[in-house]
């Protein structure tokens, strides 16, 4: 109704037909700004289709295709407000009172699952109305308290009046003017309360409740009725009075006013629980969460207590491969995890996340080893597990299954979180390792260590910290891009990781050059990996022809612990200090 | 039709203050006042917890910020006085061509005067030497209790023109079939200084012919 232009026919209609139209968009305006469950559902149910804008913010723009434009007021639509209205109030003129209702809760409750309980209300004359009751016990949180903040009340009254005119047409033209009067008044009344909304205490509270992340202890509901207990002396001498001057008509007059409660300000202001981004270290699929799943290997007993046997583990352990079923997990990704290389308490966060695509547990074979070619005991670049402790849709981050030489190959040379190789020539400048002294890329370095170390003639992969220290500070001192175990310059399959999560490449395994961190192996690991305790089986060595089986080893120890840890140095000194011991 | 008049509380702000108030209070005045078809706009005040309501229409906010501009370098071109916007709505009245001017004469049926004292910076006493004690900021507590305390007296004159609006309808033209503000407008400034900052008034009361109901 942009304009309401009175004409000679039924104007006692159109008068009430005004009268109606007001009560409703009296109660659009009030619960679009005062119940979040209302404006939310408003706002989303509409932003499928129109420009996304704040729920209690109209934007003044023509993608609003669901607009009331009635009283030259275009306001999105309010199904809520309609539900009420609907049934509610017919044309007995009953006053329309619409409590907004501050809800004060207590124990555990879940308010993204909130759903203010859609309950009735029954009027004096008997009329049920919907009411959004903020008791909603099946969500689990105890209401401590409600209070009415604001009380809005609207109501035509109508009189009788004596003086019906002077005849038809002077009744007609009367009617008329009133009515067409009543519009314009109506319209300037509309616009003050939905200034006046916006002016009120429970406004603030209502932004809060929309805008804020933080968990609040409290929440707006509210009830329209026809009929509501007064309230006492004591409440309202707490509450402040606003009375709109009400608009006269010749039939009656319409009413609005409010009661509201000045002191809600000090309950928004309360403290709240910040949503504040955590970590999750026990997430589906994680070791901690999903110990029995891990790496089934041997020497997980030597593993620190403190830390989880998987813990101890690269991503690229060597017995992955013995791993079962359920627990492997085979990423489709080329991003290599940067796990690989992560301290053990930091593997159980980062194996692989649920972000790895398509590949579950279910799909992936079970693990073994059928080629010895080096390349497939690296560890896949696609399992990309992400340093962000995100929830893995995989019953275990453990590595893959089985992966075909190309497919780990390209997924390899295609990784981009992988380590990248350093040039042997680089490697040579570093301190060199004596002989077994050598330095696990991560602290589940150690196990594998153990495994390929021997307490005599396998060289430990384990350094004492000092010298853990010094190799990760020269290593850092490499432009950074690794700050991995070195490489013993004598090892000929030095290769190296990188915790950066760039620039891994495996063009060829034992092209040094690709390599950007280092890892320090011995000869001896190399030669006879299964001599370790807990190896995997595995017919072939690790290196490609050409090269000492050592070599290979160590170099698949890199390649295991490719992905840099999440927080490097401190844990991997850590870990390798506790997986030195006996 | 009588013409009302409206004094609003007179606010003390500061210099960076004034263009938030003075949108505030215009864009309230002109909601009330755009009685065509409006889809109304919230906007939150950056320095004091209020959300206000424009029209949504961008000429519109273009002309109120025009003229505070121009309020804001009156400002600074005369500090220390007090000075006044007046957002006066009329109406259009037959053109009588005269020999002597073509005026168009308006008919004005509501003046709203927004007042506001600007407060200036305290300036350092020259002379001294520079060992003098320099006058200093009111502190964090004077500011934030005047900005509550500038932050409750915008919240009256909102108030203040609501309750005009809601009392005062008889005077309000005809609302014709038309989008956004229906009745002509005009925005003006004067200072305390000038000779027509009283004058303006009395002027614009010659005007209408009708006695002025101030609120």
């Amino acid at each position: 109704m942009a304009s309401y232009h009175g004409n000679t026919a039924s104007e006692p209609a159109k008068m009430e037909q005004i009268i109606t139209e007001f009560f409703a968009k009296s109660l659009r305006i009030i619960l679009e700004s005062r119940c979040p469950y209302v404006s939310s559902r408003n706002y989303s149910s509409e932003q499928v289709l129109l420009s996304p804008s704040p729920p209690s913010s109209s934007c003044s723009s023509s993608s609003f295709g669901l607009r009331d434009k009635s009283f030259n007021l275009a306001l999105r639509d309010c199904p809520a407000a309609l539900d009420n209205i609907d049934f509610w109030w017919q044309s007995n003129l009953e006053p329309m009172i619409v409590d907004v209702i501050l809800v004060q809760r207590s124990g555990n409750w879940d308010p993204m699952n909130y759903l203010p309980k859609r309950g009735f209300a029954r009027t004096f004359s008997g009329k049920e109305g919907y009411y959004y009751n903020s008791e909603n016990d099946e969500f689990g949180y105890e209401i401590e308290s409600e209070k009415i903040i604001e009380r809005w009340v609207l109501h035509y009254e109508s009189k009788q009046s004596g003086d019906h005119g002077s005849g038809v047409m002077g009744n007609k033209r009367a009617a008329c003017t009133s009515s067409h009067a009543l519009y314009n008044k109506s319209t300037l009344l509309l616009r003050s309360l939905y200034a006046t909304v916006r002016l009120l205490p429970a406004y603030k509270v209502f932004r809060d409740l929309i805008s804020s992340a933080q968990i609040r202890a409290y929440n707006l509901g509210h009830r329209v009725s026809s009929f509501v207990e007064p309230f006492t002396h004591r409440e309202e001498a707490d509450m402040q009075h606003f009375v709109f001057s009400p608009v006269d008509t010749s039939c009656g007059r319409l009413c609005l006013s409010v009661l509201y409660c000045s002191s809600v300000l000090d309950i928004s202001s309360e403290p709240s629980t910040p949503i504040s981004p955590q970590v999750i270290h026990e997430y589906v699929g994680s070791p901690m969460a999903e110990p029995h799943k891990r790496f089934i290997s041997a020497p997980v007993s030597q593993s620190s207590p403190s830390s989880p046997p998987f813990g101890r583990y690269h991503s690229w352990n060597y017995d992955i491969y013995k791993v079962s079923p359920s627990s492997v997990n085979l990423s489709p990704s080329s991003t290599y995890s940067e796990s690989c290389a992560s301290m053990p308490k930091q593997l159980s966060h980062r194996f692989p996340p649920a972000s790895l695509p398509n590949h579950t547990a279910s799909e992936t074979p079970p693990v073994h080893m059928k080629d010895p070619n080096f390349h497939e005991y690296w560890p896949s670049p696609t399992f990309s597990p992400s340093p962000s402790p995100s929830p893995s849709p995989s019953p275990s981050p453990s590595p893959p299954a089985y992966i075909p030489d190309s497919h780990i190959l390209k997924a390899l040379l295609r990784s981009e979180s992988a380590p990248v190789g350093i040039p042997i020539s680089r490697l040579s400048t570093l301190p060199k390792m004596p002989k077994n002294q050598l330095l696990p890329l991560s602290p589940s370095m150690g196990t594998s260590g153990r495994r390929v170390s021997k307490t005599d003639g396998c060289s430990g992969l384990y350094e004492t910290g000092s010298m853990v220290d010094k190799l990760f500070t020269s290593a850092k001192d490499e432009a950074g891009k690794f700050s991995g175990v070195k490489q013993s310059s004598n090892s000929s399959s030095t290769k190296s990781f990188s915790r950066s999560p760039s620039r891994f490449s495996f063009q060829d395994h034992f092209d040094d050059s690709e390599f950007s961190g280092l890892f320090i192996t011995n000869d001896d690991d190399l030669t006879e990996p299964s001599t370790r305790p807990g190896s995997f089986d595995q017919p072939g060595g690790l290196c490609p022809s050409g090269r000492s089986q050592d070599t290979a080893v160590g170099a698949l120890i890199c390649m295991l612990k490719k992905a840099p840890p999440l927080r490097p140095d401190i844990s991997i000194t850590t870990n390798l200090v506790q997986g030195s011991k006996p | 039709m009588n013409c009302e008049v409206c004094q609003l509380k007179e606010l003390e702000v500061e210099h960076f203050e004034i263009r938030e108030v003075l949108r505030c209070i215009l864009h309230t005045i002109l909601f009330h006042r755009a009685l065509g078809l409006v889809r109304p706009k919230d906007v939150d005040l950056e320095l004091f917890e209020i959300t206000y309501v424009q029209c949504g229409d961008m000429e519109l906010e273009r002309k109120i910020d025009e003229k505070i501009d121009q309020f804001i370098d009156r400002v600074e071109k005369h500090p220390n006085k007090k000075n006044q916007i007046c957002l006066s709505f009329y109406e259009v009245k037959n053109k009588h061509a005269t020999w002597f001017t073509n005026k168009v004469e308006r008919l004005f049926w509501e003046h709203w005067y927004i007042n506001l004292n600007v407060m200036q910076h305290p300036k350092t006493p020259s002379g001294k030497s520079h060992h003098s004690k320099l006058v200093v900021d009111p502190g964090v507590e004077a500011r934030g209790a005047r900005r509550a305390a500038l932050e409750a007296s915008l919240r009256d004159v909102l108030f203040q023109i609501i309750k005009f609006v809601n009392e005062k309808k008889d005077h309000v033209p005809s609302i014709p079939n038309v989008e956004g503000i229906p009745f002509p407008y005009e925005i003006t400034i004067s200072s305390s200084s000038d000779s027509a900052f009283g004058m303006d008034m009395f002027k614009r009361m010659l005007q209408t012919g009708h006695p002025t109901m101030l609120s």
